[in-house]
């Protein structure tokens, strides 16, 4: 059967249980383009590259590749019909050298049976390998490890796609860029021809962007086909052929780049509706609670992720901080919270400057961390233990340092009923609870010590939608008795909705947005890094 | 909905892994260890059951042999609480060995030396005898706990290095060194001054109130862990220390704590065995009391007064050897293998357990 498509999907759609998140998804792909996928967080896109990538299977729907339809089980059967995944957190072994990197993943894809016929069977494929190449691989599936044969396949995909990478240092002394050089090879190593990039160039940074769009070419050149995910508007812009955006799990757009302008596409991945914005006009008081100045993080990676802050937010108001995941929300939060050093700048609240956790929790600052498993409770606590979780309630619930066992339980059984934590049962460990109940304990716990300051991290990351609109009364009633929240969303719809001031966080800076919050365009723009242009 | 159900549910799943976890897995446990060691007695060339038989007898079958188990069980005890408290606190102490001789060794100098210098009466030198091994014990931990805080410094490997250092300071100490024997002729210290002794409960009978202590601290220990903040907090940091962090629990300054009193357990630990029992520090002090008390500990599943338990048959165990060597024949070496065994299955029986709840929460 002839076709130009190397990839197509029909009528795609995958449910997890109700929820539907890719939802009847007809997409195609051309040989040797460079396609990118636009959307919201949850728009559907990590779904739709996992169903691709044989991770998920469709609910309804068919995947052809090569005009052929495939039934994928897994990702190595992805990879055997010439798929490859570059995922945003690496998955390389840091004390392996590259070439041992290669070779550990040829080792555990080539021995397929079906692999080894797509390296040595397509001979007439225009993808194929050089022959000098394919008899390289073709070792690797018959088990005989030779470690300079990997090394020269190293040296060999290194230099066909100008990519210089070393095959004798070990991965754990690269830079990120080379790391992500490195996961590209090991796609290539097993001759994947549709190489799908997640967020590639989140952790680059600018002058490795521009080198890592020049892999993406010498890629097309060889006739290569690309998917790149991005929420980088620019980047898209520049580098990609064709834009398909998705929002909540549907297609909304498929077209060629430049058919429509950034702010036509963040329209069509925003959506042009929200819902009633709050209109209740709230009592501000000249009186800051949280006060930074010039305030500067750094990541994980010692890279900038907060950028020379500065802002205040006062009594009787929300203040909201939009942006794409990873932007630095996360090093803001737990900088305020003293669990980050800062690098440069001062955090003061209600007046004093902070030092450690305990105390800016013992000035009255309650906190729902971004993550909720690993920082917001204790797995392997019970729910009435998990509830006491903050030295704020210690004095509450101990005299003396001993714990009043009956207060300890009322406390706990109050707050279940308040906030209805399911089941009603405070004995449970909290693991056995389901994500939006742990989050309802983190709520209840953190709101009951009556906080000046509450800095909210995507509190309502995967809660229902009864159970999120509970968090937004939560925060909007601590608003109305005249106290401070900080709310860090990405979730620009709740931002919208419950903000009297927006902030835009974009690459680790703050932007005061509160003047352009009727447009969402313009809040799309800045999201994205943008500059907003005049006529907006 | 009807939510009375699920909680009905609830707490039969509530009562259901407490027996599973506290009497069934370590039975399972023990079976397992005693059946291994029965093949390996077997093939040694005597019979199982008889050996078994003797060394119940020796150890529970009289007045004197439940008075010697207990006395034996002790040192299990005291090193067990330290590696317990420590682990379940998220600290990996290997190095209660080092602790508990440095506690001895600290005990030794005070009754041996110092002790000359204060009124001879036991009221003063045995509380004192105890406070020095209680702050050498402590302060061998803390060393590990500073290198971990300020350097990032593994603490297995820095316990089991102090370790060494705690074995041939002993050594270096007692042998030649400034607190041999007056006589200069074997590598041990002088005997303790008598005000420096704890005295025995029931004579003949070796018991002395050094084991009645360490059940208390158990109890203590074990209150404090889970009725108490202080208790709260350690626990906190061990088992989510992200989230302790988040809530304003200083995981440096319970850090401390946990690595004071970890090897303060273990070094007093140390003095009670050598004010009790032992006339003078010798450079054999312990046979590895700090490296079993890990297997005592994860047999009790780090819980302080399960750890009574754990140590009580490792105790048993040990004074079951001479029944195996008098009444059998086989080497007594016996009781350390299964000791071996034992930990082997504990061990074996965690990462059931991890791969259980990781199945569990995949699903």
């Amino acid at each position: 059967m002839e076709t130009e498509y190397i990839l197509e999907l029909q009528n795609v759609t995958k449910t997890f249980g109700q929820l539907v998140a890719v939802d009847d998804i007809s997409f195609q792909l051309h040989t040797g383009e460079i396609h990118a996928i636009l959307g919201e967080n949850g728009a559907g896109k990590s779904t739709l590259m996992n169903l691709i990538y044989g991770l998920y299977q469709p609910t309804h729907g068919q995947i052809f590749i090569s005009g052929q339809l495939k039934h994928l089980q897994s990702p190595r059967d992805a990879i055997a019909n010439g798929l490859g995944m570059v995922h945003q957190h690496f998955m390389l072994v840091d004390n392996l050298t590259v070439a041992e990197n290669i070779a550990l993943y040829l080792s555990h894809f080539s021995t397929d049976k079906k692999n080894s016929q797509l390296i040595q069977s397509e001979v007439d494929h225009p993808l194929k390998f050089n022959e000098k190449e394919s008899k390289i691989s073709s070792n690797f599936v018959k088990w005989r490890f030779k470690m300079d044969e990997a090394i020269q396949l190293t040296e060999t995909l290194s230099q066909k796609f100008d990519m210089t990478v070393d095959p004798h240092p070990r991965v754990g002394s690269l830079s990120v860029g080379l790391k992500q050089r490195v996961e590209i090879l090991k796609a290539l190593a097993v001759d994947a021809r549709i190489l799908i990039l997640d967020e590639p160039t989140a952790v680059l940074s600018p002058q490795e962007v521009k080198n890592f769009f020049q892999i993406l070419y010498t890629l097309q050149e060889d006739n290569r086909t690309v998917i790149f995910i991005s929420h980088k508007m620019k980047e898209v812009l520049e580098i990609s052929d064709r834009i398909t955006v998705l929002r909540l799990g549907k297609k909304v757009y498929t077209g060629k780049t430049g058919d429509l302008s950034a702010q036509e596409l963040v329209r069509e991945m925003l959506g042009e509706e929200l819902s009633d914005i709050h209109k209740k006009k709230s009592k501000v008081i000249d009186e800051p609670v949280l006060r930074i100045s010039d305030l500067s993080v750094k990541g994980s990676q010692e890279e900038v992720a907060v950028n020379n802050v500065s802002m205040e937010t006062y009594r009787g108001e929300i203040v909201g901080v939009a942006g794409v995941d990873g932007n630095g929300q996360k090093e803001f939060a737990e900088s305020i919270m003293g669990l980050q050093p800062i690098t440069a700048g001062t955090v003061q609240i209600l007046g004093k400057h902070t030092t450690s956790t305990e105390s800016i929790r013992r000035n009255g600052v309650a906190y729902v961390p971004e993550d909720r498993r690993t920082t917001g409770i204790i797995g392997t606590f019970s729910i009435a233990d998990n509830l006491m979780l903050n030295i704020s309630h210690f004095e509450r619930v101990a005299r003396h340092g001993i714990i009043a066992q009956n207060v300890k339980y009322t406390t706990a059984e109050n707050m279940i009923k308040t906030y209805d934590i399911r089941p009603p049962n405070p004995n449970l460990s909290v693991s056995a609870l389901s994500g939006g109940n742990q989050q309802k304990v983190v709520i209840a716990r953190e709101l009951s010590t009556d906080p000046e300051l509450l800095v909210a991290v995507n509190p309502t990351r995967g809660l229902d939608i009864s159970a999120a609109q509970f968090v937004h009364q939560a925060l909007l009633q601590q608003r109305d008795n005249e106290k401070s929240v900080l709310l860090i969303s990405t979730e620009l719809e709740e931002v919208l909705q419950l903000s009297d001031r927006l902030f835009v966080m974009s690459r680790g800076n703050l932007i005061e947005a509160t003047d352009y919050r009727d447009s969402i365009e313009a809040i799309g723009l800045l999201m994205m890094g943008e500059r907003i242009p005049n006529e907006l | 909905m009807n939510y009375s159900s699920v909680i009905e549910g609830n707490s039969h799943i509530k009562n259901w892994p407490h027996l599973k976890n506290w009497v069934l897995m370590p039975l399972l446990i023990l079976i397992c260890a005693f059946l291994t060691n029965a093949i390996v007695i077997f093939f040694c060339g005597y019979n199982p059951i008889r050996t078994y038989i003797a060394a119940l007898n020796v150890s529970f079958g009289s007045p004197s042999g439940i008075g010697e188990t207990l006395v034996k069980s002790t040192p299990f005890l005291m090193t067990g609480l330290s590696v317990a408290i420590a682990f379940r606190c998220g600290i990996w102490n290997i190095g209660a060995e080092g602790q508990f001789l440095l506690g001895a060794l600290a005990a030794t100098w005070f009754g041996t030396k110092l002790a000359a210098y204060l009124p001879h009466t036991a009221w003063i030198g045995i509380p004192i005898g105890i406070g020095f091994s209680i702050v050498a014990g402590g302060m061998c931990g803390l060393i590990s706990a500073v290198l971990k805080i300020t350097r990032g410094v593994n603490e297995v490997i820095s316990t089991i290095m102090l370790n060494y250092i705690a074995i041939n300071l002993v050594s270096a100490m007692v042998d030649g060194g400034p607190l041999q024997e007056a006589a200069k002729t074997g590598s041990q210290s002088n005997p303790l001054y008598e005000w420096v002794k704890l005295p025995r409960l029931f004579e003949p009978h070796r018991i002395h109130p050094g084991i009645i202590l360490a059940v208390i601290l158990a109890v203590v220990l074990t209150y404090v862990l889970f009725r108490t903040t202080f208790g709260y907090r350690l626990r906190a940091v061990g088992e989510g220390p992200e989230a302790a962090q988040a809530a304003g629990i200083s995981i440096t300054r319970n850090t401390l704590y946990v690595f004071f009193l970890s090897g303060a357990l273990a070094g007093l630990g140390g003095a009670i065995e050598l004010m009790a029992l032992a006339p003078h520090l010798t450079k054999n002090f312990s046979p590895g009391y700090g490296y079993t008390a890990i297997a005592v500990a994860l047999l009790a599943r780090l819980n302080p007064l399960a750890t009574v338990a754990s140590a009580l048959l490792f105790g048993a165990l040990t004074q079951g050897a001479f029944g195996m060597e008098a009444e059998v024949g086989i080497s007594g070496k016996i009781t350390w293998m299964m000791q071996a065994i034992i930990l082997m299955f504990v061990v074996a029986a965690t990462s059931l357990n991890y791969f259980q709840s990781k199945r569990s929460s995949e699903s």
